[in-house]
């Protein structure tokens, strides 16, 4: 044992990525220490806590939970986070946020795996020269005696935009202290265009907060708010909660979506229109003209020309705008981050027009910058140019690979005298700084943050730093002369002057929020003088006959940020089903008019950038219309990221990060060119009735047209012997989005191996649970529909008769179980699954990876070895550990009790799981529902998942 | 003896000899002294297809079944698809030996040894790949009602566990079957053998015959009720294969026709494979007067007739699977077989299995070595197709489209396959070597039979 005291604890791992017993021992002491006395940051000294002392709320075996908040695009989402043994393992959703609403997306649920990411940077240090954080302090850092203005003159902070109140504090007391000091935001996942599109309507930037449980009628205009926005887990909780039908009579909102790819939300839509990227502003405006009584749009008169043609376009704005005047005060019209300011405006006006501001939507002030984050960066490159900047700090992001390809900022970069990099990994950034700084994950760190609304929560550590990382708040405090340097110390100093902050301090640690943070609402009044030159402007453009070529945030990686999380990358694709790599998506008739097929390539040059992308057709997308996604081809020394895809930067620029409306494209006839590792291979129902759906219209006046009744059908076995709660589960399919977060929640909870591309490739992906996803509707306009599907629990289970060696059994409480010791892996269970949920573990995938990332697993499921078959347990540890709790309190087990962890992780609760003992238990209700079925009933089966078919609700003006 | 084949098929000739007793015994020995060089190299080649065997199969051992190219969808495939063409090639040899015994047909005498060890060595290389197929294959005995101290049992509702009883008891009755008949011959090895370590190996072999009356009667008894006993056997050991996939309910393999079917596919492919190996033999031994243009000719017969009984399965399934209405099974039989990505396939095992084996209607085709010695090769390949067809076709087109993918299989598979040829044709030439490959007891008993008759 070292007495020294050091800034932080030596790495527990060493560069191998192995840990030693004695290490392992001091990273868990030490992590309950921190989750335990909370308060302590600063290590006191390095010493090991044996547990015959442990701490008295840590119990062997129990897991304990902490409220924290992850912040992405600058905003915070509140999270509740699993800690076994001292080991956080497991990301849930934090009721009490208002991001979150208890749910947690894909990117949440991930994020504990990056904690243990072997690839992390781990020390700080400098290339060609020494480490350690004194050096770069040394090096870098200003000293708050000798002030004066010129003092920091050459140093520039480049952070990621935040609505962090701790971060935004530090950066003004830096500012005073040094004016001098630069500080540049930029991410390629802020927006500015909704800011812009407020300053038109109303005079200023303003951020929309919508409501959308109060809105009968939701127009989106290229916005996929279910499942790409800071408050998507919120908004796609509204949206089912106006969808959930309990009988026949409920009443369901009504989605229009107009966009050019496939997105999650465009695939709940009642009526889709496939668009170009460009067009969606005429498409605004022919709504604003249809909706919009000549009154009230008189200044616009000029510029509002009605369709001149009949078209799918012109009727679904006519169907729309009908609906919207219909519903007046009860719809919202919302428009696309990456739509331009006009489109924005447009989606202003209408809200305003139709009463729909304090209603469904209402402005608070903006949370983050409103200079477009491009803009900013340029002025940052012009600073660097004019040798006006001699020391870089940067400050997580990665903007050597996302900024546009324009400003060659990677040469830029390297163009500074000093520059550092504070990051999680060793990405192309850190490849250009000449100091390379360990960053802090969220769980190992303290902060704050704030939600999309202004709802302010703490981020609090789970775990002491497992290497010698500082965070964002701590180089910058540390860097600007600041007195404080603890994050401890400087989030409780910011938030003293709260009026009994002692009490706020722990009551906001235990609930994960700030009580009344949230931004209040300003008063927006619509003014046409801004909206006039905005429209004007977008009218300029020519009409163009050229394939437009849009760029998307991935919905895995974003903008490359998770392109190093195994998880991520093997996750299905919610439309396409691609893991591990990113593909140009187009409709059928561009492919055929660039003579290609699912698999070629395009090759797209622009601005003096030419990349080459495999293609995927997709029908349903907007024709002409190329959509790249981000977050691909990565370069860093990450080695789960590395040349995994395609890189698309290299033709995003300033003048179009979003939609380039001219771009060179050629499409390539490969022949034999990369496969692309999809786990889905057909995507028609072929005619049988798998995943049912039917109009509201149907449903209500004949639901059996939808779902038949169901027959039990005649069977040789005898059935199993029930006791005790009998647990079924129920999915929603009119509101399961497939955004996917269940099926990361499940690979977290269950210590679900990846298999990497290959493994892909070879149809052997270990998901427990997977979204399958089909195409129903015109071919020429399809609907896309998400079916979650895991082990259906059968009570005439197929698997159980055929396994030679009973090691798939029935439990009396109604589980089809896995007995994985006594597995000898004849596959024959699979074989006889109609449902293909079984999973193989064809290699050892479990024990192959580096040691670090054991710390992520859930010591309650057993990790499976090679050889043996696995599948879905309905959590049955959750319903274990329940059962045992229930039994020390002498109690039944009450409905609700067991979550499992894919209906934990729904942001639209469209899982539903309880026990059939009990006929008033959720799950029993909604199987007595009229809509509820069996897939693949009629082989009888049994299963105890039961799907509620999909009902959707088009405009009775409007053929489907 | 030159009669011209065309003369000699008219009257039922099965041995076309002068020799006498001593003289048909040297002959029938002499391969087993000879010094043959393209025995030592077929035996250096199939001895690198053992090689390949053994060292494909460790690797899967140690590495996983993930070096194979299943997934899920398709759980089995090419291990499973050459245990089932394995175990049928393994079923003409007791059909041979067994059946024909029982109804008296003379003819077999001459055929029946290396049918019987045909039968053997392909049962025991088809046993190989369920254990090798297994995730962890050193639990193989769990599938074994042995008296585990945990009381548990296996799951006698799968076909597995029957499985492994049917092919475990076929593999028993046959290599007694087999060995019963070898005792007299190897004692005339024994007495014919010019070194003492020859003598005292076939000695022990040999188990003591010294040609008895008494001993001939057990021989009798015995032989005969192996005989008795291995009959049925042909029959239940490939019907209980068949149900591996008909007890399932995937379309494509739930079908009550399954075990006829199998076992007419079975004999099928093991008549296939008797040509496929007497041919050569007959010819690089110089046996045609004694493995007769007559032998070859109803062994020939046996396969077209196996073929129109393989045409019927063939109809009945699709007719069924069209009757039926069954959208899943409609799919199987009448669109991904045909149609599928698969197509080339099945239309190269119509072709193989159904259009190939009607050229036998020809008598000159029946007579004509090389041509029967290619068609034989055409039916194994076929019976191989149609059993991946089956296992692999109909696990990549199931219930879920959504869960339907393809299959590629990886050089380990083929080298499986490839190795286990190896070893087949290894044991095989070793036992032409060591072992008195025609029954030279009832090769003279044949014969006076014939000169009594005559």
């Amino acid at each position: 044992m070292t007495g020294s005291r050091q800034p932080l604890v030596h790495s527990a791992v060493d560069d191998a990525g192995s840990v030693t017993r004695r290490d392992f021992l001091r990273v868990i002491g030490s992590g309950v220490a921190v989750a335990g006395l909370g308060a302590c940051i600063e290590p006191p000294r390095e010493r090991i806590l044996p547990y015959t002392a442990r701490p008295p709320e840590i119990t062997p075996g129990i897991a304990t939970y902490y409220a924290t908040t992850m912040t992405l695009g600058g905003f915070g989402t509140g999270l509740v986070v699993e800690c076994r043994e001292g080991r956080p393992t497991k990301v849930e959703g934090n009721q009490h946020h208002p991001a979150s609403l208890g749910a947690a997306g894909v990117f949440e649920q991930a994020s504990v795996l990056e904690l243990y990411d072997p690839d992390r940077v781990r020390t700080p240090r400098q290339r060609g020269g020494v480490g350690g954080w004194d050096a770069f302090v040394s090096d870098f850092a200003l000293t708050p005696a000798s002030g004066g203005t010129e003092q920091g003159r050459g140093l520039h902070f480049l952070l990621e935009p935040t609505a962090s109140p701790l971060t935004l504090s530090l950066i003004d007391r830096i500012r005073a202290l040094h004016p001098a000091v630069g500080f540049t935001f930029y991410s390629p996942l802020a927006f500015t265009g909704a800011m812009e599109g407020a300053r038109a309507a109303f005079g200023r930037p303003l951020q929309p907060i919508y409501d959308l449980s109060r809105a009968a009628v939701i127009v989106s205009l290229d916005a996929d708010v279910l499942d790409a926005h800071p408050f998507c887990l919120r908004y796609a909780r509204q949206f089912a909660d106006g969808r959930r039908l309990r009988t026949r009579r409920d009443g369901m909102n009504r989605l229009y979506v107009v966009e050019s790819a496939f997105t999650t939300t465009g695939g709940m839509a009642d009526h889709r229109l496939a668009l170009r990227a460009g067009d969606v502003a005429d498409v605004a405006t022919a709504l604003l003209a249809a909706t919009a009584t000549p009154e009230e749009v008189r200044p616009l008169i000029p510029l509002l020309s009605r369709a001149q043609s009949e078209g799918p376009a012109t009727s679904w704005v006519r169907a729309a705008a009908a609906d919207l005047r219909a519903a007046r005060g009860q719809s919202v019209v919302i428009a696309g981050a990456e739509q331009p300011a006009a489109v924005h405006a447009i989606a202003n006006a209408l809200n305003a027009i139709l009463g729909s501001i304090g209603t469904t939507v209402r402005f608070i002030e903006p949370l983050l910058p409103a200079e477009a984050p491009e803009h900013a960066l340029t002025a940052l490159a012009a600073a660097i140019d004019a040798r006006a900047v001699d020391k870089l700090i940067i400050l997580g992001g990665n903007p050597s690979c996302t900024a546009p390809a324009d400003l060659r900022f990677s040469e830029r970069i390297r163009n500074v005298r000093s520059k550092a990099y504070l990051g999680l990994y060793h990405n192309e950034t850190a490849l250009d700084c000449s100091w390379v700084l360990p960053g802090l994950h969220y769980l190992e760190s303290w902060g704050d943050a704030r939600a999309c609304d202004g709802t302010a929560s703490f981020v609090q550590p789970l775990i002491r730093p497992l290497y010698d990382g500082r965070s964002v708040d701590e180089v910058l405090a540390v860097c600007g002369g600041l007195p404080t340097t603890s994050a401890h110390a400087l989030v409780r100093e910011l938030w003293s002057t709260q009026p009994d902050f002692q009490a706020l301090w722990a009551r906001s640690l235990e609930r994960g929020v700030i009580e009344n943070t949230a931004s209040p609402p300003v008063s927006a009044a619509l003014d046409w003088a801004g909206v006039l030159p905005v429209l004007a402007a977008e009218r300029q453009r020519a009409a163009r006959d050229s394939i437009e070529v849009t760029f998307r945030l991935d919905p895995k990686t974003l903008d490359g940020r998770f392109a190093n999380n195994p998880w991520l990358q093997e996750l299905p694709h919610p439309i396409t089903k691609l893991t591990w790599g990113n593909a140009a998506l187009l409709g059928p008739e561009t492919a055929k008019r660039l003579g290609i097929e699912t698999g070629d390539e395009v090759s797209i040059a622009f601005g003096g950038g030419r990349i080459s992308i495999p293609a995927i057709v997709v029908p349903g997308h907007a024709e002409s219309s190329i959509t790249l996604p981000l977050g691909y081809g990565r370069s860093g020394e990450e080695r789960v990221a590395r040349d995994v895809g395609v890189n698309v930067y290299p033709i995003r620029t300033r003048g179009a990060p979003f939609i380039i409306p001219d771009a060179v494209v050629r499409g390539v006839k490969t022949g034999s060119s990369e496969p692309l590792a999809t786990t889905q291979g057909h995507f028609t129902m072929e005619g049988r009735a798998i995943a049912r759906e039917g109009t509201l219209a149907a449903y209500r006046a004949d639901p059996r047209t939808i779902v038949p009744p169901h027959e039990i059908a005649p069977s040789l076995y005898e059935p199993v012997a029930q006791s005790g709660d009998q647990w079924a589960m129920t999915i929603d399919l009119s509101v399961c989005t497939g955004c996917s977060a269940c099926v990361i929640a499940c690979q977290a909870e269950n210590n679900i191996p990846v298999v990497g591309r290959e493994g892909v490739l070879k149809r052997r992906e270990m998901h427990w649970l997977r979204i399958d996803r089909y195409y129903t509707g015109p071919a020429e306009n399809p609907r896309v529909i998400s079916q979650p599907m895991a082990c259906q629990h059968c009570e005439k289970a197929p698997c159980e008769y055929v396994c030679p060696v009973n090691a798939t059994v029935h439990s009396p409480d109604g589980l089809n179980e896995m007995v994985y010791n006594r597995c000898v892996g004849t596959r024959f269970c699979s074989n006889n699954c109609p449902y293909k949920v079984r999973r193989f573990n064809w290699f050892d995938y479990s024990f192959g990876v580096p040691a670090v990332l054991w710390m992520q697993r859930n010591p309650d499921v057993t990790v499976r070895e090679r050889g043996v078959m696995e599948k879905c347990t309905y959590c049955v540890q959750r319903i274990r550990r329940a059962g045992i709790q229930a039994a020390t309190e002498r109690r039944a087990l009450r409905d609700g009790e067991v979550v499992t962890a894919c209906q934990q992780a729904c942001p639209t609760r469209a899982i539903t799981f309880g026990s059939l003992d009990d006929v008033d238990s959720e799950v029993s209700r909604s199987r007595r529902q009229e809509r509820s079925y069996a897939v693949l009933g009629e082989l009888g089966t049994e299963p105890r998942t039961r799907y509620l078919a999909r009902i959707f609700n088009p405009s009775p003006d409007l053929t489907v | 003896m030159t009669s011209s084949p065309a003369n000699r098929i008219d009257t039922p000739i099965v041995l076309d000899t002068d020799d006498d007793d001593a003289q048909l015994t040297d002959r029938l020995l002499a391969p087993l002294r000879s010094k043959s060089k393209v025995w030592y190299a077929l035996l250096a080649l199939s001895g690198a297809g053992v090689l390949l065997f053994v060292a494909t199969s460790i690797y899967t051992f140690v590495g996983g079944i993930g070096l194979w190219g299943n997934n899920i969808p398709v759980a089995w495939a090419f291990a499973i698809t050459d245990f089932v063409w394995w175990i049928g090639i393994g079923h003409a040899g007791t059909f041979i030996s067994a059946f024909l015994l029982l109804l008296q047909q003379d003819w077999r005498a001459s055929v029946n040894r290396i049918a019987e060890a045909m039968t053997l060595i392909a049962v025991f290389n088809a046993a190989l790949f369920p254990v090798l197929h297994l995730g962890r294959p050193w639990f193989a005995y769990w599938l074994l009602p042995y008296p585990a101290t945990m009381a548990v049992w296996p799951q006698f509702k799968s076909a597995l566990p029957w499985d492994f009883a049917a092919i475990l008891t076929y593999f028993t009755v046959s290599f007694l079957f087999w060995y019963t008949g070898l005792v007299p011959d190897l004692a005339t090895v024994r007495d014919r053998a010019e070194s003492r370590g020859r003598r005292m190996i076939y000695g022990v072999f040999a188990l003591g015959w010294r040609g008895s009356a008494e001993h001939w009667q057990h021989y009798r008894i015995v032989y005969g009720l192996l005989a008795g006993l291995a009959t049925p056997l042909v029959i239940s050991v490939h019907s209980v294969v068949s149900m591996d996939f008909a007890i399932t309910q995937l379309p494509g393999w739930h079908s009550t026709i399954f075990p006829p079917y199998f076992v007419a596919g079975a004999l099928f492919s093991g008549f296939a494979m008797v040509l496929t190996l007497l041919l050569p033999v007959r010819r690089v031994f110089h046996l045609e007067e004694i493995v007769t243009d007559r032998h070859i000719d109803a062994i020939a017969k046996m396969l077209l007739a196996m073929s129109w009984m393989l045409i019927y399965s063939y109809v009945c399934e699709l007719f069924i699977a069209w009757y039926t209405g069954d959208p899943y099974e409609r799919y199987v039989f009448l669109q991904a077989r045909p149609l599928g990505p698969w197509a080339w396939l099945y239309w190269t095992m119509i072709f193989a299995n159904v259009l190939a084996p009607q050229l036998l209607w020809w008598r000159s085709v029946r007579l004509s070595p090389l041509a029967l010695f290619a068609l034989s090769l055409v039916i194994q390949f076929g019976m191989w197709m149609e059993r991946f067809i089956i296992i692999a076709g109909s696990l990549s087109r199931d219930f879920l489209p959504a869960s339907w993918a393809d299959y590629r299989p990886t050089w380990v598979d083929l080298s499986l396959l490839v190795g286990s040829i190896g070893l087949f044709l290894f044991a095989f030439l070793l036992f032409l070597r060591f072992v008195p490959f025609i029954p030279i007891a009832e090769m003279k008993g044949l014969r006076r039979e014939i000169r009594g008759a005559a």
